[in-house]
C-alpha cells in the first residue's frame, strides 16, 4: 500500500485546475486551452505512476484511501482501485487528454467548455474509484451536470432535447438505486453489523435470494440505462449525435463503461444470486441489443448516428461477457469496454474531423473521400477494422474472449452474438465503402483538406493503443487477471453462503470465511 | 350534570321572550297613522341623500383601528387588576412591558401623524 | 404562574429580536430621510446577538414559564435556521425595496416581528401557545404580502388573510378538542394523557382534534389539498416576502408540526400517518406536475415549494427522531437553496419590470456568468442532485423512510423528484442553451453589496451543506435526542 494518495490527486487535479480556470480571463482563449491540457496530461502521468505501481499479483483493492466522511452515519471518504478500474481510470484520463486537444477549435465559451471537461473528469475519476456508496452515488450523479452543459451549449440542433433526455434517464435509474443503496444499508444493519456504506464490507453481508431479486432490479435499472441495454437506449442516439465530438468521445469512452463498470463493482458482487437468477434474461436482452443495434446502424443515414447505435450493439458485447459469469467472459467484457472506449472513441473523432469540414454527416454527401484524403481515409479503415474485431487489432481480442465465455455457458447466445459480428462487418463496411471509395462526385468534397498536424497528433495515439491492445492483449489481461478470479471466487462463495441463508451458521461461516481472504 | 344548566336556559328564554313580546305588542297595542313624512328616513324634515357609498377619508380608518387597539388593551387589563395582589412584582413588571410595547406602538402613530387631523 | 429569572434565559432570543424590530419601528418614526435601508444592518445586528444567545440552549431540555416554551436542541436548531431565514431575507429585500421604492422601515420592523412569531412556535410546548405564535408570524405576514400596494399585492395578501384566518379557526377547534379529549394544551402532558390512556387513541373527540390540527398545519406548510392559495400569494407577493414565506413560514410550521404530532400525538401515530402518507404523496405529486407546466419562474418556485412541503411530510409520517433530524437539515438546506433562487430571480428584475417570466432568462447565464453559477447551484440542490445541500436533504429523508419500511412512499418520493428535475432543468436550460435574444429583456442585473452577499452566503452554505455535511447533521441529530 502505498502512501502517497494517488487516487486523490489524480480525481481532484482536475477540478483544482477548472478552479484555477474561473479565475482566468475569458478572452485569453490560448492561456485557458494550454492550461486545460497540460492540466490534463499532468493527471495522465500521474496516472500512468499508477499503472507502473500497480501490483498484479493482487486481486484485491490497491491504493486505498479511507478517511470519515459523515461520521454519524457511517458514509465514508473510501477509494481505492483493482485490475478492473485501473485500467478504466487510465482510459479516462488518456481520453481527456486526446478530447482537450480535439477540442483546440472549439470557439464558443471556451473558458466554460475546458471548465466542464476538467469537472467531468473528477467525476467520472471519483466514480471509478468510490469504495463507498454514497461516495459513489455523489459522484455519479454529479458525474452529469457537465456532461449535460456539455451536451446542452455546444451539442447540435436538437440539444435541448438530447441533454434533458440524457439527464433525466441517467436520474430516474439512479435514484431507484439510492433507494436501493438504502435499503442494503439497514439490512446490513439489522445484521448487527456496525451502520456502513463501506463496499467492501456490504459484499460480506448474506442477503436473502428473494430480497436480491429486487435489490438488484433497481441497481440494474440505473446500470442498465447507462450502459445502455436494449431497450432503454433510446437516449444514446439523442445524446451521441447532438454532442460536440469530444463529448460523444468521452460519453462512449467513459461514461457508458460506468454501466457496465456499475454491474461489475456493485450490481453483481453484492446480489450474486439475483446476478444468476437474472443472468438467462439479461443475455437475451444483451443479444438482442447487439442484433437490434446492428440492424439499426445499417439504415443510418447519418455517419455519427450510426456509430452511436453501433454501441448499442458493442455494449450487447460487453454484457454478454459479464453475464457469462466466467472468467473468460468476464474478462472479455472488461476488455471489450476498453477496447470500445478506444476505438468507438477514435470513429467520434474521425467523424468529427469531417464534420468540421463539412458540416455535415450524411452518407450520401461523400463518396470517394479516400483519392482526396488519403490519411485520413486510412486511419478511418484501420479503425473500422478494429471496431468490427479483424484480428491483429484489439476489437478481436475482446470479443473472442467474450464469444468464448458466452460458448460456455449458452450455445445459442453463442450464435446469435456471432451473427452480430457479421452485421457490425456489413454496417461499417459498407458505410465505409459509400464515403471513402467510389466516384469522388460531390463537388463540395473537391478540396478537402487532409489531416492536419493536430488531428494527427490526438489520432496517432489512439491506433497505436489499437494495435497495442490488438497485438500484446497481455500487457492490459495480466493486470486484471487476478482480480477477475478473486470476483468469480467471491462471487461463487456469496452465492452459495446466500442460498443456505436458512440455515442460520452458514452465514457466519461465510463471512469469517471472507475476512480470512 | 345538565341540570346546572337549566336557571342559563331559563335565562334565555325569558330575555328572548322579553324582546319578542315587547316588539309583538306593540305592533298590536300602538296606533298606526302613515304618512310620507314618516316614512321617510330620519324624519328630521331633511332632505335624504341619495346613496351611502362615498368615500370617507382614511384617517377614519386610522383612527378606529388605533382606537380598537387601545381597546382591546383595556380587556387585558380587568383581570390582572382583579388578581394584582396575587400577581405580585411579577405581575406588576410584566404588565409593564406590555404597556411599553403598546407604548411603541403610540409614539410610532404619533410620529408618523395619525393623529394629526388636518 | 410561576416565575424563575431562568426562564428567561429560554426567552431571550425572542426578546432580542422583538426588541430589535421596536427599535426598528421607532427609528422609523424618528429619523429623517426616505430611505431607511440601513435599518436592514440593525436587524441584521439584532438577530446575531439572539444567534450568540442560542447555543447555551442546547443540552438536556428544560421547560420554562410553566411548560409552555421549551428551551431544548430541537428550538435552537430551529432557531438557527430562522436566523439564517431572516438575515438572508432581510440582506435581499434592502437592494430589492431601494430598487422598487418601497424603503420603509416597517418592513424590516415587520419581518422582525414575523420572525419571533416563528421562533415562539419552534420553542413552544403548548398548543395555545403555537396558536399565538403561529396569529403573530401570520399577521406580520399578510401585511408583508400586501407591502407594494400594487393589485396582485394586495390580492395575495388578502387571499392569504382570508384563507390563513379561516385555517387558525381549525387549527383553533383542534386544539379545543384536544383541551376536551384530554383536559390540557401542554404538549407533553397530551402525550402522557395519551400513553396511560390507550383508549383515547380511538376517541372521536380526539381524532377530529388531531384531523383538524393537520388542516391548519396543512395549510400553513401548503400541504395539498390545502395549498390553493400558495401559487398566487408567492406570486404576488414582493418576491423577498415570498422567499421569506417559503422558507421561515415552512420552517416555524413545520416545527410545531413535528413537536405537536411526533410528541404529543406519538400515540396515534398509526392513526395520523396513513392520512398523512396520503398528504405526502399526493403534495409531492401535485407539486412537482403543475410546477412542469408553469412558465413563470416565480409561479414555478411557488408550486415547487409545494413539492417540497410534500417531501418533508414524509419525514413527519416516519415520525422517528432519525426523521425529525432529517427534516431539520432538509429545513436548513431549503432555506439556504430557496432564498438564493429567489435573490436571483429579484437581480433579473428591474423597477417596475419583475421580469419572471422563463422566456426573459433565455441567454442570461453565459451574459451574466456568477449569477448564472449561483442559480444553476440553486437549481440543481433544489433537484436533490449532488454534491449540493438538496441532495442530502433528501437523502437524509429518504434514508429514514427506507428505515421504517416505508419502501412505496421513498420510491414514489424519488421518482417525484425525477420528476421535477425536469422544470429545474428548464431554467438551466433557458439560461444557458438557449442564444440571447437580440433585444434581451434583461439588460442588467440589479446587484447591490447586500445583494450579491446574501447570494454568496446562500450559495456557499448549499455547498457547505452538501460537501461537508457531517457536523450539521450530527447536531440535529443531538437535537431532536432531548424532545421527548
Amino acid at each position: 500500500m502505498s502512501h502517497f494518495p494517488y487516487l486523490s490527486t489524480i480525481t481532484f487535479i482536475p477540478l483544482v485546475g477548472a478552479l484555477v480556470l474561473l479565475a482566468m480571463n475569458r478572452r485569453n482563449v490560448g492561456l485557458i486551452r494550454g492550461w486545460t491540457l497540460a492540466v490534463a496530461a499532468v493527471n495522465f502521468v500521474i496516472s500512468l505512476a499508477l499503472w507502473a505501481r500497480f501490483d498484479p499479483a493482487v486481486g484485491g483493492m490497491q491504493f486505498m484511501e479511507r478517511k470519515a466522511w459523515i461520521a454519524s452515519l457511517g458514509i465514508q471518504y473510501f477509494v481505492g482501485i483493482d485490475g478492473i478500474s485501473l485500467w478504466l481510470v487510465l482510459l479516462t484520463t488518456f481520453l481527456t487528454v486526446i478530447c482537450v486537444v480535439s477540442s483546440w477549435g472549439v470557439e464558443k465559451q471556451v473558458k466554460e467548455y475546458m471548465l466542464f471537461f476538467l469537472v467531468l473528469e473528477t467525476g467520472m475519476l471519483g466514480a471509478l474509484i468510490s469504495l463507498d456508496l454514497v461516495l459513489f452515488y455523489v459522484f455519479w450523479e454529479a458525474m452529469l451536470i457537465p456532461m449535460y452543459f456539455l451536451i446542452g451549449v455546444w451539442g447540435g440542433t436538437d440539444r435541448i432535447y438530447a441533454a434533458v433526455k440524457f439527464f433525466i434517464y441517467t436520474m430516474v435509474g439512479s435514484l431507484l438505486m439510492l433507494v436501493a443503496i438504502l435499503v442494503l444499508y439497514f439490512l446490513n444493519i439489522k445484521a448487527g453489523n456496525a451502520p456502513t456504506f463501506d463496499l467492501l464490507q456490504l459484499y460480506q453481508l448474506p442477503i436473502a435470494p428473494n430480497v436480491q431479486f429486487w435489490m438488484f432490479a433497481a441497481f440494474c435499472l440505473a446500470f442498465a440505462i447507462k450502459v445502455p441495454m436494449w431497450p432503454l437506449h433510446t437516449w444514446l442516439p439523442d445524446a451521441h449525435t447532438q454532442a460536440p465530438t469530444a463529448g460523444s468521445v468521452i460519453l462512449a469512452g467513459v461514461l457508458l463503461k460506468m454501466g457496465t463498470y456499475g454491474f461489475l463493482r456493485f450490481a453483481m458482487p453484492l446480489f450474486p444470486n439475483a446476478a444468476q437468477a437474472w443472468a438467462p434474461f439479461m443475455m437475451t436482452i444483451a443479444v438482442v441489443g447487439i442484433i437490434y443495434g446492428a440492424l439499426v446502424a445499417m439504415v443510418q443515414t447519418d455517419v455519427k448516428k450510426l456509430v452511436a447505435y453501433s454501441s448499442v450493439s458493442h455494449l450487447g458485447y460487453v454484457m454478454l461477457g459479464l453475464f457469462a459469469l466466467n472468467a473468460q467472459g468476464v474478462a472479455g467484457g472488461i476488455y471489450q469496454s476498453l477496447n470500445h472506449g478506444i476505438s468507438t472513441g477514435a470513429l467520434f473523432l474521425l467523424v468529427g474531423v469531417i464534420y468540421e469540414r463539412r458540416h455535415t454527416r450524411e452518407i450520401a454527401e461523400f463518396g470517394g473521400l479516400a483519392k482526396q484524403m488519403p490519411a485520413y481515409a486510412t486511419v478511418f479503415l484501420i479503425i473500422t477494422m478494429s471496431s468490427i474485431g479483424l484480428p491483429g487489432l484489439n476489437g478481436f481480442v475482446g470479443e473472442f474472449l467474450i464469444m468464448l465465455g458466452t460458448f460456455l455457458t449458452s450455445k445459442t447466445a453463442a450464435v446469435f452474438a456471432a451473427s452480430g459480428v457479421i452485421l457490425a462487418a456489413g454496417y461499417m463496411l459498407w458505410m465505409v465503402k459509400r464515403v471513402f471509395f467510389g466516384p469522388l462526385d460531390n463537388e463540395k468534397n473537391q478540396n478537402l483538406a487532409d489531416l492536419n498536424r493536430l488531428e494527427w497528433g490526438y489520432l496517432l495515439p489512439m491506433v497505436f493503443l489499437a494495435f497495442w491492445m490488438g497485438l500484446y492483449p497481455g500487457t492490459f489481461l495480466r493486470k486484471m487477471d487476478a482480480t477477475v478470479e478473486l470476483w468469480l471466487s467471491r462471487f461463487e462463495a456469496k452465492r452459495e453462503a446466500c442460498l443456505e441463508l436458512d440455515r442460520p451458521d452458514a452465514a457466519v461461516a461465510f463471512r469469517v470465511e471472507t475476512e480470512n481472504q | 350534570m345538565l341540570q346546572n344548566y337549566i336557571p342559563i336556559l331559563i335565562l334565555f328564554l325569558l330575555a328572548a321572550g322579553f324582546g319578542l313580546g315587547v316588539v309583538v305588542i306593540s305592533m298590536f297595542l300602538g296606533p298606526r297613522r302613515p304618512d310620507p313624512s314618516k316614512l321617510s328616513t330620519y324624519e328630521c324634515g331633511m332632505e335624504v341623500e341619495p346613496g351611502a357609498r362615498q368615500r370617507f377619508d382614511v384617517k377614519y380608518y386610522l383612527v378606529f383601528m388605533a382606537f380598537l387597539v387601545f381597546d382591546v388593551e383595556v380587556v387585558f387589563m380587568y383581570p390582572w387588576a382583579v388578581r394584582f395582589q396575587k400577581l405580585g412584582l411579577f405581575g406588576f413588571v410584566e404588565m409593564l412591558i406590555f404597556l411599553l410595547i403598546l407604548l411603541v406602538g403610540y409614539v410610532y402613530i404619533w410620529r408618523k401623524g395619525v393623529l394629526e387631523w388636518e | 404562574m410561576n416565575f424563575q429569572m431562568a426562564d428567561l434565559q429560554l426567552l431571550a432570543p425572542h426578546i432580542v429580536v422583538l426588541a430589535t424590530a421596536l427599535l426598528v419601528l421607532l427609528a422609523e418614526a424618528f429619523c429623517k430621510g426616505e430611505r431607511k435601508g440601513y435599518l436592514a444592518y440593525l436587524g441584521i445586528a439584532g438577530i446575531v446577538v439572539a444567534a450568540l444567545l442560542t447555543p447555551r440552549l442546547f443540552g438536556p431540555q428544560r421547560l420554562g414559564f410553566s411548560g409552555m416554551l421549551a428551551g431544548d436542541g430541537f428550538a435552537a436548531f430551529f432557531y438557527f435556521i430562522l436566523y439564517a431565514v431572516g438575515i438572508l431575507t432581510l440582506l435581499v429585500s434592502q437592494n430589492y425595496l431601494r430598487d422598487e421604492r418601497f424603503e420603509h422601515g416597517e418592513y424590516y420592523a415587520l419581518v422582525l416581528l414575523a420572525l419571533v412569531g416563528m421562533m415562539l412556535m419552534a420553542g413552544a410546548t403548548h398548543l395555545m401557545v403555537v396558536f399565538l405564535a403561529l396569529e403573530t408570524m401570520s399577521i406580520a405576514i399578510y401585511a408583508l404580502a400586501g407591502y407594494f400596494r400594487t393589485e396582485r399585492s394586495v390580492e395575495a395578501s388578502l387571499k392569504y388573510f382570508i384563507l390563513g384566518g379561516f385555517a387558525s379557526g381549525f387549527l383553533l377547534y383542534g386544539i379545543a378538542l384536544i383541551y376536551g379529549a384530554c383536559g390540557t394544551t401542554q404538549i407533553y402532558d397530551v402525550m402522557a394523557y395519551f400513553k396511560a390512556l390507550p383508549a383515547l387513541t380511538s376517541s372521536p373527540m380526539a381524532l377530529a382534534g388531531i384531523g383538524l390540527l393537520t388542516v391548519g398545519f396543512g395549510f400553513k406548510v401548503a400541504a395539498v389539498p390545502f395549498h390553493a392559495w400558495t401559487p398566487d400569494v408567492y406570486q404576488g407577493a414582493p418576491t423577498s416576502v415570498t422567499a421569506f414565506m417559503a422558507t421561515g413560514v415552512k420552517a416555524a410550521a413545520f416545527s410545531a408540526f413535528l413537536r405537536v404530532f411526533v410528541v404529543a400525538f406519538q400515540g396515534t401515530h398509526v392513526e395520523w400517518s396513513g392520512v398523512l402518507w396520503v398528504l405526502a404523496l399526493l403534495t409531492m405529486t401535485l407539486g412537482n406536475l403543475t410546477a412542469i407546466a408553469q412558465t413563470d419562474v416565480k409561479r414555478m418556485l411557488a408550486y415547487s415549494s409545494i413539492a417540497h412541503a410534500g417531501y418533508l411530510l414524509v419525514g413527519l409520517v416516519v415520525g422517528t427522531p432519525e426523521a425529525s433530524s432529517a427534516m431539520m437539515v432538509y429545513l436548513l438546506a431549503y432555506a439556504f437553496m430557496n432564498i438564493g433562487a429567489f435573490a436571483c430571480v429579484i437581480m433579473v428584475g428591474r423597477y417596475g419590470q419583475e421580469n419572471t417570466s422563463l422566456d426573459a432568462y433565455a441567454g442570461i447565464g453565459f451574459r451574466f456568468p456568477a449569477l448564472g453559477l449561483a442559480m444553476a447551484v440553486f437549481m440543481f440542490s433544489m433537484a436533490g442532485i449532488p454534491p449540493t445541500a438538496g441532495f442530502i436533504g433528501k437523502f437524509l429523508i429518504f434514508k429514514a423512510a427506507v428505515h421504517e419500511g416505508y419502501y412505496w412512499l421513498t420510491i414514489l418520493g424519488v421518482l417525484n423528484s425525477a420528476a421535477s428535475v425536469y422544470y429545474y432543468l428548464r431554467v438551466i436550460i433557458t439560461m444557458y442553451f438557449k442564444p440571447s435574444p437580440d433585444e434581451p429583456a434583461v439588460d442588467g442585473l440589479r446587484v447591490g453589496p447586500s445583494a450579491a452577499l446574501a447570494t454568496v452566503l446562500a450559495g456557499v452554505g448549499v455547498l457547505y451543506l452538501g460537501i461537508i455535511p457531517g457536523g450539521i447533521i450530527k447536531l440535529a441529530e443531538q437535537a431532536v435526542r432531548f424532545m421527548g
